[in-house]
């Protein structure tokens, strides 16, 4: 009498998981991920990192966070402002209440005005123009104004990953959708919307950008972001449909048709998750290049209206200033290098970790 | 292949007709005409007549509505009249593009012949030293060549070459007194003048073009006629070059089509950082001062170009490789 031990089949690992083990494995791309979750941190604790705002203060017996100002000026207490302690919390918060203690960002700078002397008391004011060479109280040294580089910098991070998200996800948003349509329904609607991928992707980028933006009154990152999602999700599309139209042709989907599933159900619920792994690659690629292209759009004076404090601004000033001022071209730059860099390599990571051909090849 | 040709250009023309509409409607429905703008930042009180304003409303069109105006824009553009400048001495903008044109074509076809005889040599040696400390080296550095966007590296190379070492001038394409110049003084300013655009707009397609020849070099090396090449003992220089290398090319091709856009992008930034004066600057100043019939003139030039790419890449792709048809 012997004990007939259940023979389970071994679980497999789901794709998601087995790619993520192999993404794992590509020592630079996870580096490049831990540079970009580094990033996202500094964009979202920006005004905890660097500002001239308590982070958290207690101000006449109440417990206030005067640094949310920096996301939205209305979050900003009034009461500073009828107390006369606004802007300048660091040298009339005691005077105002003696019995007041405050928590100050790690750097005390700021993005937006130079910060003067004794602002934070007993400090000297920020030197200006060829005379602020980066130092131990401005890192990155100071612009023709007086504004800190470092503070500018930090804050633009959150320019930065905003426009490379909000963009990328309209462009996601639009590709998916065409590229689902034309894939799945194929005949004429397939050529109107492939006819509208080929004349999107024949107008150069950024002559259509400019166009768009130029005529604008008063630009804001957000316009920046819509239309730089409106012109870039073609190479989304084209790859979406090229996956549909393989998964067309599969059993699942056949079965789904016959148990009587709606189109947009189909699409959306049963295919598109088996589309999603290579469409993240162009996804990935297509935030570096919108994180270039709101570079270059602001370097070339096209950005959003001041004040901007994005990387590409203090390029521009950089430019203007090269003989003197070579900290406002190097540190951007450097930052724009790096983040470029890191999304590249998160892409070709996403792609050697998804596409089963090449894992074939690699051993 | 004839009927293909025709029928990509019958494609090609609806194309241009969708973009310059839509590019039309845009720039019409934008806030701001380009009289207003003009008023309002020259010269605040020199007001120009409600009379004039009319006048010249009439003389670009601006008083009818956008598509009767697109129509009449077609309609010139068919007798190769792009209309006029509002901002240039009321010049042709044909005649303004084609002034604009060799200084463009200077920079970027020099980088495109650059790329090809600097990156199919650098991915031929990639693929022979394959795995070697150099090799990973230079791939790595071209990887990250790749990412570094060419206005940063314009500025940073004008950092090192003008401010720092002073080797180089920082913009403009002659110095001052070029006309008294000898012949070779000429030939020698023009060249330290175009040494740093021509670097910035190479680098980039070099370091994907190489990369490129790369990734196709090791697919094809693993092909069982490579294998049977080096049974037959012949040298590993022949089998690279004439058996491995002819391979590539059909992809390399495609290349050409898609390069042509990223050259003229790349011409509107950094003409402006090099003051060139070439259609990227021409693009900008026109926009900056609304000058519609510039801007539509200059974006139909960059579609047509691109159109033309894409076309000659297809083109070419037939011609080089004998399995594709478009019979």
């Amino acid at each position: 009498m012997t004990k007939t031990s259940t023979i389970s089949p071994p679980k497999s690992s789901g794709f998601w998981r087995e790619a993520w083990h192999r993404y794992r494995k590509r020592r630079l791309s996870m580096l490049a991920l831990a540079f970009v979750g580094m990033l996202a941190v500094v964009a979202i604790a920006a005004p905890m990192i660097a500002g001239t705002k308590p982070i958290v203060c207690r101000f006449q017996g109440h417990i206030y966070f005067p640094c949310l100002g920096y996301y939205n000026p209305s979050w900003e207490n009034p009461i500073f402002r009828a107390a006369d302690v606004y802007p300048d919390y660091a040298a009339k918060l005691k005077q105002a209440d003696p019995d007041s203690w405050a928590v100050y960002p790690l750097v005390f700078q700021d993005p937006y005005h130079r910060v003067r002397a004794d602002e934070w008391p007993g400090r000297p004011g920020n030197p200006w123009g060829s005379e602020g060479t980066p130092s131990a109280q401005n890192y990155f040294g100071t612009t023709n104004v007086g504004y800190d580089v470092f503070a500018q910098m930090v804050h633009g991070t959150q320019i930065a990953m905003s426009v490379g998200f909000v963009s990328m996800g309209i462009a996601a948003l639009i590709g998916i959708t065409v590229g689902a349509l034309a894939g799945y329904f194929g005949g004429w609607v397939d050529i109107l919307l492939s006819r509208l991928i080929e004349v999107v992707m024949c107008v150069p980028t950024l002559v259509l950008i400019l166009v768009l933006v130029a005529f604008l009154d008063n630009v804001t990152n957000w316009h920046l972001m819509a239309v730089i999602g409106c012109v870039s999700w073609t190479g989304i599309a084209r790859l979406t449909r090229a996956e549909f139209l393989k998964l067309k042709q599969m059993e699942f989907v056949a079965a789904a048709r016959a148990v009587g599933a709606s189109p947009l159900r189909i699409m959306f619920r049963h295919m598109l998750r088996n589309a999603l792994a290579p469409v993240l690659v162009p996804i990935s690629f297509g935030i570096a290049s919108a994180i270039l292209v709101e570079a270059s759009l602001s370097f070339l004076g096209f950005g959003a209206s001041p004040p901007n404090p994005s990387w590409g601004t203090l390029l521009h000033a950089g430019q203007n200033d090269i003989e003197k001022m070579w900290w406002l071209i190097v540190f951007p730059g450097v930052a724009i290098f790096l983040t470029v860099l890191a999304y590249n390599l998160i892409g070709e990571g996403l792609q050697e970790a998804t596409d089963p051909r090449l894992r074939q090849d690699s051993h | 292949m004839t009927a293909y040709i025709i029928r990509r250009l019958g494609v090609g023309l609806i194309t241009l007709l969708l973009i310059t509409c839509l590019i039309y409607g845009l720039l019409r429905a934008m806030p701001g005409s380009p009289i207003a703008a003009d008023q309002a930042n020259v010269n605040p009180s020199k007001q120009i007549s409600k009379q004039a304003l009319d006048q010249y409303k009439r003389l670009y069109g601006l008083d009818k509505p956008w598509y009767m105006a697109y129509a009449t824009w077609l309609g010139n553009l068919a007798q190769f009249d792009l209309g006029r400048s509002f901002k240039q001495n009321n010049r042709p903008v044909f005649s303004l593009i084609l002034e604009r044109m060799p200084a463009t074509l200077l920079l970027s076809v020099t980088s495109l012949v650059l790329t090809y005889l600097l990156s199919i040599p650098l991915g031929l040696w990639a693929t022979a030293h394959d795995g070697t400390v150099a090799e990973r080296g230079v791939s790595v550095l071209l990887y990250m060549l790749y990412s570094l966007p060419s206005f940063v590296a314009a500025l940073y190379l004008q950092l090192l070459f003008y401010v720092k070492l002073g080797w180089l001038p920082l913009f403009g394409m002659t110095s001052d007194g070029f006309g008294e110049m000898s012949l070779p003084g000429q030939a020698w300013d023009l060249l330290k003048h175009s040494i740093l655009p021509i670097a910035c707009f190479t680098y980039v397609s070099l370091a994907y073009y190489s990369r490129f020849v790369r990734a196709n070099m090791q697919e094809v090396v693993r092909q069982d006629y490579i294998r049977t090449a080096k049974a037959y003992g012949i040298g590993p220089r022949r089998i690279l070059w004439h058996h491995a290398f002819r391979n590539t090319l059909i992809p390399m091709v495609t290349l050409l089509g898609l390069t042509l856009p990223s050259l003229l992008s790349g011409a509107v930034i950094l003409e402006r950082i090099f003051v060139w004066p070439g259609m990227g600057s021409l693009f900008l100043d026109s926009i900056r001062t609304h000058d519609y019939n510039v801007v539509m003139g200059l974006t139909l030039m960059f579609s047509v170009l691109t159109l033309a790419g894409q076309l000659l890449a297809d083109i070419l792709y037939a011609v080089v490789d004998p399995r594709v048809s478009y019979s």
